[in-house]
Order: C-alpha cells, then structure tokens, then sequence
C-alpha cells in the first residue's frame, strides 16, 4: 500500500449515553479503493459524518494530506479536497444537471455577491469551467443530460453526478455513502466499474460505504469491518469474508 | 355615482405605491423565493428605514434653524412646517443620507439577526423575525423621542421647494420608480450569474450545499444584508411620501401583505414579484378611491380585502403554485459555452459523446 | 427591596396556566405534522367569542358551557383546514415554508372574517363586540390566608388540570394517542407499519384547535377580549412553545411559567428596582426567546443544520 491520504486515529463520538463511535483507527491510502462495511447502526454513517466535519468528534483525530482536519466545518473539509456523497443523491432539483456540475467549484469570481451583478469579471471564467463541465459530463458518458433537471434522471446517474460534480474542483478523496443502494444489479457493477475507471485515469481515492457485498467484493482493495462503533476486522475482500468475526456479526443481528 | 376621476393622479400616486412596495416584493423575493429564508418580519426593516428617514429629518431640520422644541410637540410640527422646503440643498441633502443610512442600517440589523438563527430551520427563523418586528413596534409605540403611539409628522419631502405639489408628486413618483429599476436591475443581474445558482442550491438543500463547500451561513447573511437594505430603502421612499410615520402602519399584516405580492407574482421570480406588487397596490388604490364613495357598509370594505387576499394566498399556494410568472432557470454566460460546443461537435460530425 | 407580594405570584401562575394550555397545543401540532400553524392565533380569538356570542346572544353565563363550545369550534376550524388546505399541500410535497404560508393565509382570513361577523353583529345586538369584558362566576371566590382566589384562577387551574390529564390519557393510554406518538416520532416508519395517517392526523389537530380555543376562553374571562386577543398572544405562545423545543409537551408547559413569571415578576422586578415602564415587559419575552435559541438551539426539531460557525475550533 502507498501512503495514507486518510487516517482516522482513535476516533470517539458518543451521543448522550449512546457510543455510535467508540476508538476507531483505519488509513485509507491514496489511489485506494477502500470498503467500510458493518451491519446497521455499526457507525459507519457516523464516521463519515465526523470525518467530512458534520460533527465534532468526542475523542480522536482526524487527518488528511498530513493536515488535521477533525473540527472543521463540512465546507472547509469540502475544500480541503475531501468529497462526500449521500445515501440518497442530494443534488439541487431546481437546478439542471450543468448547474449542478458548476456549483461546486469553489471561490467563483461570480459568486461574490458585488462582482455578481458585473458579467463582464466573471464571464470567461463561467465559459472555461462550463466548457470544463461539458467536457467531464461527455466522458463518462453524460453529454446528452447537460440540460436537464436532475429530477428527470435514473438514480445510477444520479449519482454518477454527484460523483462528477467533485471531480470539477479537483478533489482528491471520495467518501461514498451507498453507492449501489437501490440500484440494479448489473447498474451497480457499472457503477462501481466507473469507480474503477476515475481511480485508474484521474488518480482518485475512494472510501466506500456498501451494503451489497456481492457488488463490492469485487472493486475494493480493502476492507473495513465496523460493529457496534469498533473496528471488528481488516483486510482483503477474501480475508475478511472469512473471518468468522465478521461472519457473526451480520448472521448473529 | 363616482366623482370626476383624476386619472393621471390616481397612476401618480399607484405609481409610488407600486414603486415601494415592489422594492419590498424583489428583496422578499429574494431572501425566501432564491435562497428560503422565511422572512416572517420583513415589516421590521421597512419600519427601520422609515423611522430612521423620520426621525434624522426632522431633528436636522430642528437642529439647523435652532429650534429647542422636540418634534412630537405642537411647537416643534408648526416649527417643521414653517422650516420645511425652505432650502433645497438641506431637504435633498437629508433624502439623500437617509437612503444611505436606511440601507446600511437596516441591513446591518437583518446581517446580525441572522447569527442566532443560524443553527435553527426556516420555521425558526420565520418565528424569531416575526417576534423582532412585533418587538420594534412595541418599542416605538412606547418610545417618546420617535414620538411614540403618535409617531413623527412634518417629513419634509425632498422637493418642498418645489412650490407646484402635483410637479412635487410627478417628480416623486420618478424617484421611486427610479429606485425600483435599480433594484430589479440589481437583483436580475445577481440571480442570473454564480451568486444566484448558489442562493438556489442553498434553498433547495443547505446540508449538500454545505458539503459542496458553500459557507451557508455567509450566503444567507449576505442575503438578508441585502434584502433588508433594500426594505430601508423603501421605508425611507414611504416616509418622504406620507410626511408621517406612526408605529401602526408596521403591523405585522404588511409582512403578509409583501408575501402575497410574492406569491401572487410568483416566488423565484424577480419580475413576478412586480406583477404581484403592481396587481395588489392597483387593488388596494382603487379601493381608497372607491370606499369613501360607498357610505355606510354593512361591513367595513377594508376587512373584505384582507379576507380576499388570504383565501387567494391560500389558493395561489394550491392550485397555481408557480404564481402568475413562473420561475425561470438560471441564464449564465455558460450556457453560451455549451451551445458553442454542441455546435462544433456536431460540425465535427463526431455526434458529441466518446462513451 | 423589591416588593413581591403573594397576589403577583398568584396572577404569575395564573397567566403561566392560560399559557400552557395555549401553547402546548402549538407544540403537539408542530411535533406531528413539521407544521408552524399561524391559525393558531384564530383559535384562541374565535375560543375567546365563543364565550362572548354565548354570553351576549343567549345570556349563557356558565363558564364551563363555554369552554365546551370553545372546545368544539377550535377543533371543527383545526380539523377543517386541515382536511382542505394542509394534507391535500403536503401531499403535492409543499415545503415546511409553504406549509407556513399557506396557515398565515389562512390567519389572515379567519381574523379578519371574524371582524366581518362582528361588523354585522355588533348592529344586530346593538352592542359593541369588539371590546368585551367577561367576569363569569361559575365557580365560587375562595379566600386562602386572607388571599382572595378568582373565580378565574380556580377555572383556568381547574382546565389546565382536565386537560393535562386528557392530553396524558389520550396520548400515552389510548390507541390513537399511541399512533399520534408513533407519527411525530418517525412519520415514513409509522405510514409503513400501517398506521391510518389522516385519521390519526385529525384527531390531533381537533385536539390542539380545541385546547387552544379553550385557551382563549380562559384568558378571555381573566383579561378581555378583542378580535385581536389571539395576536397579542402569540409572541408569547411561540416563545414558550421554541423552548419547548416544539418538541417536549412537558417543556413546553415550563416554558409556559418560566415564560409568566420572567414577563410578570422580572418585570414588576426592573420596573421596581430600573424604573422600566411596564410596556417594556414584551422585550423580557424576546429575550427569552432568543437566549433559547442561542443556547440551547433546538436541533432537529426545526431543521436545523449542524453549524460550528460561533464555536471556537476543538
């Protein structure tokens, strides 16, 4: 493995009484493609939440790219070059799909509110990243869509969007919160080929939450076992489908 | 039945009530049609503006010829009267500081409101504004130097100098609507651009544009910085044109008064809430003319418009929930760009998509 | 030193028990349906008439008949916008802040269609309707240590009692109370276990119109009442509700006397000792609301958002 993008050290979050996270250490190394499995209400969602910075971790730290970055807000962390996506795709329904991909660059000259009204400061750079965005829609595949409303879209693209919408700012980490949840058995393995790809040709790192096993065995480099907010196992897809700790863990629930 | 009907006067006098209230209807449209902030106390700022106007004219015309009696007396209304357009440098001077100031303050009061509502929802919000603006009342029906439950009169208007009182009128009416064009201009250029996309993700979901590395709470105090300014600006125009302020005429139904404009017109859209505004000001003048002509009623006219005007929100929201001019999608130079592409790549023959 | 006498405490607790019977009906409604009802100022108003059209149309003077037709006349408007305006909203996916327009639309309509009826009814009766001071005397004056207790207090005391008691039965008892539970809880969870959601949805909304216009009744016979009673209160009664986290029925109730004793007592306190006049007491309200707010956010229950943006980093 190459060195961590990642690490999460020891890390801690208890609601009242009720230890969603109780001292979790994993790395997850750059260019990775790693899982985070677990039975539900293991913490994986929280994890997530306190790693992207929607909560302040009780104990613990949290690093990225050798910068600490537990207590941030989400969009400091978004801007660090950390990307989230949710169970179910948030895109902005009112928005089209073009819209949605131009959003997310930050510190947009045109998103000040005193340039806004002046087109001329802002124009050219709208035109190259709109230009950008066309160009990253076509590549995988999207370029018909450019216009239109994200409500109009099946769930895989969707979120294939929401996956895109971070790659036109450059960002290097990809937390997936279920990508192939609701989705077709063949949609997913598209999915997660697509996942693949980004990694192979942009260099990207992905940590992936999954419930469908049978989809994500096949795509990850290593495995993250967690129940009841502890690390229950690690290791390769086959290792770890073997550990009988894990095997009695989803049968024991 | 009717008297001989001043047709040019009656659009005069819409024309300014137009004018002001549609500044209102664009900065509400602003603050909950693009970025959903339900802002329950709009009257607040409107309040603000005006009685900041109110109350920095007629101390400064006090102050400059020496007057030692207090506005809200007998001597100091008669003393304002005799003062008032007797310079125009000082009367345009006062309108002109107080559309600075009632901006600025105005919206500084909406950017700190904004902070202890941040951790709340809309709901939250809407509560917390409106209890601010019925808060600012009471203040100002109990406040003696701003004149109290009696308010301040003798607002010199800025052109009292002007001894003709329809030109006076005619050259308001040009201001106000002057005003309302800046404002419409305004607020077109910053929903069509990167600014407004942004206040439209926020409305549609603040967590993902969180997560998409928009500091949420600054868009939306920008926003009520903004909106709320815009509402000075407008109580500053009410106050020059009424010559009084009294703390009734910032009850909270204006509030509602400035959403049904929204709605009406279409939230999401600048221009539709001039279209709301125009259409209920429209209404609402032609009834002044016409009530006084009815005589004694079984049931006072006034009740059976505000009646109108809730059940027609209510049925907007139902059955036409666009209102009457939809919200449009954004236009940005960016969809130039993309046009420019799709033409090349179909020059090109190569049918656009690799995969 | 400040001088609080027993009667000042007494009338605190008496406005503290008005208030709780206004206000936790708004936090029941808010907690089941995610909707900020504006029409909650008409019950209390229309609750309030209920008495005064009783007393001055058919010389009713018995408090509790009031009550019980203040009772139903909130519960039919509650049940009625409901059915016409909020479920058929909610189920095209109208927002929370739709939602909210459409109950200020609805304010607006029913005040002032209140006022219409006063108009006409005020010439019928040849009596002015639209200031009316109530003082039934159903129940007896008591006298406690030299104290005189109003026939009012031992109303409003009595009522809050019953419908604590009523609201406690209902909701923890009772099947459908069960289920107005289980909806506030997880809405998605109970329509998927079956739960008959309009249903259970009306009976709720019958239950919080009417408790409010009982409300109404309550402070009308302490008070006075206006076609505007139901405004005056309602910065108040959202106040005590958002401390209730418009979640917590019994928070809500403290809320209620924390919200009494600060506007009565810390008054008459900075009147005393400041020489503040009295018409200052809504700031006190204010204040209050805000230092909720601010301090102890209601997270969740008003959509809000996981923001650190005032806290000091770690």
């Amino acid at each position: 493995m190459t060195k961590p993008i990642l690490e999460v050290k020891d890390l801690a979050k208890y609601f009242g009484g009720v230890k969603a996270l109780d001292g979790v250490t994993l790395e997850v190394p750059e260019r990775g493609v790693i899982g985070l499995i677990g039975p539900n209400g293991s913490g994986k969602t929280t994890l997530f939440n306190v790693v992207t910075g929607f909560y302040v971790p009780t104990r613990g730290e949290v690093w990225y790219a050798g910068e600490r970055i537990d207590g941030l807000n989400p969009n400091e962390v978004f801007l660090k070059g950390l990307v989230r996506t949710f169970q179910i795709p948030r895109l902005f329904p009112s928005l089209t799909v073009l819209e949605n991909v131009l959003l997310t660059p930050p510190r947009q000259v045109g998103e000040r509110v005193l340039t806004a009204p002046f087109r001329s400061k802002w124009e050219e750079q709208e035109k190259e990243l709109a230009r950008k965005a066309v160009a990253l829609l076509r590549k995988f595949g999207l370029g018909e869509y450019v216009r239109a409303r994200v409500s109009e879209l099946s769930a895989a693209h969707m979120k294939m969007i929401e996956t895109i919408r971070g790659l036109i700012t450059d960002a290097r980490v990809y937390l997936l919160d279920e990508p192939a949840a609701g989705v077709a058995y063949t949609t997913a393995r598209e999915l997660f080929t697509f996942i693949r790809r980004l990694r192979d040709e942009e260099g990207l790192t992905f940590f992936i939450i999954e419930h469908r096993l049978e989809v994500l065995m096949d795509f990850v480099d290593y495995v993250y076992v967690l129940h009841n907010g502890r690390l229950l196992s690690e290791g390769k897809p086959d290792e770890v489908m073997s550990d009988p700790k894990v095997i009695e863990a989803y049968i024991g629930r | 039945m009717l008297p001989s009907f001043d047709a040019f006067g009656f659009l005069v006098s819409w024309g300014t009530f137009l004018g002001i209230y549609a500044i209102l209807a664009v900065s509400l449209n602003l603050e909950v049609g693009l970025t959903g902030m339900a802002n329950f106390g709009k009257v607040a700022f409107y309040g603000i503006g005006a009685y900041l106007a109110a109350s920095l004219s007629v101390y400064a015309v006090l102050a400059v010829y020496h007057v030692a009696a207090a506005p809200y007396t007998t001597e100091g209304i008669i003393a304002l009267g005799k003062y008032g357009g007797a310079s125009p440098a000082l009367d345009l001077g006062i309108f002109a500081a107080s559309l600075v100031l009632g901006f600025i303050i105005a919206g500084c009061v909406g950017y700190l409101l904004t902070y202890p509502t941040l951790r709340v929802g809309p709901a939250f919000l809407g509560i917390t504004l409106l209890a601010f603006g019925e808060l600012l009342r009471i203040f100002l029906l109990n406040y003696q130097p701003l004149g109290a439950s009696k308010g301040l009169s003798g607002i010199p208007h800025p052109f009292l100098w002007i001894p003709d009182p329809v030109l006076r009128e005619r050259l308001y009416v040009l201001v106000v609507l002057g005003f309302l064009a800046v404002t419409l201009w305004f607020a077109e250029r910053i929903t069509n651009s990167p600014f407004g996309r942004v206040l439209k993700a926020v409305r549609d979901d603040e967590v993902a544009a969180l997560c998409m590395g928009k500091h949420v709470p600054r868009v939306k105090a920008t926003v009520l910085f903004i909106g709320s300014g815009m509402a000075g600006v407008a109580g500053v125009l009410l106050a020059f044109y009424m010559s009084s302020v009294n703390p009734n005429m910032f009850v909270p139904a204006v509030t509602f008064n400035i959403w049904a404009m929204v709605i009406l017109g279409g939230m999401g859209n600048n221009k539709g809430a001039v279209v709301g505004a125009a259409i209920i000001t429209f209404v609402d003048r032609i009834l002044t003319f016409i009530t006084p002509n009815l005589g004694i009623t079984i049931i006072t006219p006034d009740y059976v418009r505000w009646m109108i005007v809730g059940i027609l929100i209510v049925l907007v929201l139902m059955f036409m929930p666009g209102g009457l001019v939809p919200e449009k999608p954004i236009k940005t130079p960016a969809w130039e760009a993309v046009e420019s592409l799709e033409k090349e790549s179909k020059e090109g023959g190569s049918g656009g998509d690799e995969a | 030193m400040v001088n609080m006498d027993a009667y000042q405490v007494l009338t605190a607790v008496h406005i503290a028990l008005i208030y709780a019977v206004l206000a936790v009906p708004l936090t029941l409604s808010y907690k089941t349906t995610k909707i900020i009802n504006f029409v909650h100022i008409n019950f209390i108003t229309y609750g309030a008439y209920a008495a005064v059209l009783l007393y001055t149309f058919l010389g009713i003077d018995n408090v509790f008949v009031a009550i019980a037709a203040a009772f139903v006349i909130g519960g039919a408007m509650s049940v009625i916008d409901n059915v016409t305006v909020f479920e058929p909203l909610s189920r095209r996916g109208a927002n929370v802040v739709i939602l909210m327009i459409a109950s200020m639309g609805l304010w607006i309509f029913y005040k002032y269609l209140m006022y219409s009826v006063l108009d006409v009814l005020s010439r019928v009766a040849k009596a002015n309707l639209v200031s009316v001071l109530l003082r039934f005397e159903t129940l007896p004056r008591v006298v406690v240590n030299g104290m005189p207790i109003t026939s009012a207090f031992l109303t409003a005391a009595i009522t809050a009692a019953v419908l604590a008691l009523m609201l406690y039965f209902i909701l923890e008892k009772t099947a459908v109370g069960k289920a107005i539970r289980a909806i506030a809880d997880n809405p998605t969870l109970a329509e998927i276990s079956g739960i008959p959601r309009g249903r259970v949805v009306n009976v709720m909304w019958f239950m919080a119109g009417g408790m409010a216009a009982v409300g109404g009744v309550l402070w009308a016979i302490f008070a006075i009442a206006t076609p505007e009673v139901g405004d005056t209160l309602i910065l108040q009664v959202f106040a005590i509700a958002v401390i209730g986290g418009l979640t917590s029925l019994s928070r809500t109730a403290l809320g209620a006397f924390i919200i009494a004793f600060a506007e009565n007592l810390g008054m008459a306190f900075l009147n005393q000792v400041f020489g503040v006049p009295t018409s200052f007491k809504p700031f006190i309200t204010f204040s209050t609301l805000l230092i909720v707010i601010i301090a102890f956010p209601p997270l969740g229950a008003g959509g809000g958002l996981p923001y650190r943006f005032l806290r000091k980093r770690r």
